[in-house]
């Protein structure tokens, strides 16, 4: 599975990289970015428990 | 204070009394119980509108943007329309759709327009004013040090806020006062305290409410159409007004009317919410001793104890939401055109999602309240907030350990804040 953060709305919380660290990581300019291009099985909690968590809800899974 | 004859006929949160004399938590919870998603009928004047008290519900409306639009309204039930045309025209400035820049504003213009100011309220930008942040704080502290008694919330509480945002506007000193009593009367205008511009007779009525907080706005845009005047001429560094001026959305500026509103949004939110945590703070940690003593023996449970404050006081009681398509929730039929409030402290105590949630531990994890929202409107300054709370805590509690409760607080009349106007304290310095 994909995810996505849109850059749009995501202003630099790092919730998602506390809750995933192996997937996001916040960058200089406050954006969060995607590490992954796939989503390995055992990190697919982990990621749905940043969707939850971001302030902003700007990580979705992308759609196929 | 449970009120065992509590019944949901007799339910009406747009009561603010109720809320000034602390009885909200105990309909909060009979509402999760038996009717989460609740119609309050309306009144002569105000408008009916569904009640949103359970966690999932409000991040479910919070997430959904379109569906549930800020446009029409973010405070209160808003006014009937054949109401509204016997008022004054626009006479409630949060309900009328006056502008209010981006808390009223709906996608997609919305995130537009909140990017131009948002990397000023980043974590990063947040650590960079830190320093600045606690210089403040000692400054006021100095001023009340020595003292015996004293009214934590005008001496102490208000005034951290009010500098943090009056500096990133660039405002001078002399005019943080002024803020400060507009931002009353604009949030505070059901309070007869603050409706010092009515005959004393009249105060306490609906209409003594609404012309103060006319007032209010009519002053604080008078102000801030000078504060621009001034920046288009004498364009500043970094304060918000200058960047606003120079801001673009889709190749063109801001109109005036944008302009001002931001400045007015800025100066609001960023006062009178913090102010309440701050207070709100002090006082449950004073109500908790156990806790209090926990924390001054280990200073590092201050984040969480921080977190565990905003979920306890939820400094804004709700967020007001306007339904566009009929929508089914928890089996009640909400249809277009409803108005929809966010409850928020009944979020942030909800059984299902907080364990004890009427135990105040500030060790509590995990700890995902909703005092800030979520989504597409989610505090623009909470970080600021956060860091406020925690550097005032931490200043307070070193300089003045045995700070204690000096009388009763006195409340603010209100559903929309949840506000400590006065709340007397003793510092207890050892002198
Ligand atoms: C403890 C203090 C605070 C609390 C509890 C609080 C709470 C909130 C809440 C619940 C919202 C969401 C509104 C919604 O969903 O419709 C909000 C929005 C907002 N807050 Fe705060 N706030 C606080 C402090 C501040 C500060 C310090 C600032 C500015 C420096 C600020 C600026 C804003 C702005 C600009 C918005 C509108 C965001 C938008 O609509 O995109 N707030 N606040
Ligand atoms: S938690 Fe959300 S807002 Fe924060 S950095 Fe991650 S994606 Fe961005």
């Amino acid at each position: 599975m994909k995810v996505q953060v849109n850059a749009d709305m995501c202003e630099g919380h790092a919730k998602c990289e506390k809750a995933a660290p192996e997937v996001f990581k916040v960058g200089d300019d406050d954006v969060s970015v995607v590490l992954v291009d796939e989503v390995a099985p055992e990190l697919v909690e982990k990621v749905e428990r940043a969707i939850r968590m971001c302030p902003r809800q700007a990580i979705s899974w992308a759609k196929v | 204070m449970s009120a065992p004859t509590l019944k949901l006929s007799d339910i009406n949160l747009n009561d603010p009394e109720l809320f000034e004399r602390e009885g909200a938590h105990d309909v909060l919870r009979l509402l999760r119980r038996e009717a989460p998603v609740h119609w309050n009928p309306g009144g002569e004047v105000a408008n009916g509108f569904w009640s949103i008290t359970k966690y999932d519900d409000i991040r479910f409306v919070s997430r959904n943007p379109e569906l549930f639009i800020s446009s029409k309204g973010i405070a209160g039930p808003g006014i009937r329309p054949e109401a509204l045309q016997s008022l004054d025209s626009g006479a409630q400035p949060q309900n009328a759709g006056a502008n209010i820049s981006i808390i009223g504003m709906d996608p997609p213009r919305h995130v537009k327009m909140r990017r131009l100011v948002n990397k000023g309220f980043t974590p990063r930008a947040v650590n960079a004013m830190e320093p600045e942040i606690r210089r403040i704080t000692n400054e006021i502290l100095d001023k009340i040090d020595g003292r015996d008694e004293l009214d934590f919330v005008l001496e102490v509480a208000s005034q951290l806020p009010l500098a943090v945002i009056c500096g990133m506007m660039g405002l001078e000193q002399k005019d943080w006062a002024l803020m400060f009593d507009l931002t009353n009367k604009v949030l505070g205008s059901g309070d007869p305290e603050y409706q010092t511009e009515v005959p004393e007779e009249e105060r306490g009525t609906s209409a003594a409410a609404r012309a103060t907080a006319m007032l209010g706005v009519g002053t604080m845009m008078e102000y801030f159409r000078n504060v621009l005047e001034d920046r288009r001429r004498n364009p500043r560094e970094d304060d918000l007004p200058t960047i606003l001026l120079e801001s673009e959305i889709d190749g063109e500026k801001l109109s005036e009317g944008d302009l001002l509103a931001f400045c007015f949004l800025l100066i609001l939110a960023g006062n009178e919410t913090t102010r309440n945590g701050i207070s709100g703070g002090l006082r449950v940690l004073c109500e908790h001793p156990d806790q209090k003593a926990k924390l001054l023996k280990d200073m590092s449970l201050m984040e969480s104890a921080v977190e565990e404050i905003l979920r306890w006081v939820s400094p804004l009681h709700h967020m007001a939401r306007t339904a566009t398509a009929d929508t089914e929730i928890r089996g009640q039929q909400i249809k277009a055109g409803d108005r929809v409030l966010m409850w928020y402290p009944s979020a942030n105590r909800d059984e299902e999602v907080f364990e004890d949630p009427y135990t105040f531990d500030i060790t509590r994890t995990p700890n995902e309240h909703l005092a800030f929202g979520i989504g597409e409107h989610f505090c623009l300054g909470a970080g600021f907030a956060r860091r406020e709370l925690k550097v005032m805590f931490e200043e307070l509690f070193r300089r003045f350990p045995n700070i204690e409760l000096a009388g009763k607080p006195e409340r603010l009349r209100s559903n929309f804040i949840n506000g400590t106007k006065h709340l007397p304290v003793r510092l207890n310095s050892g002198r």
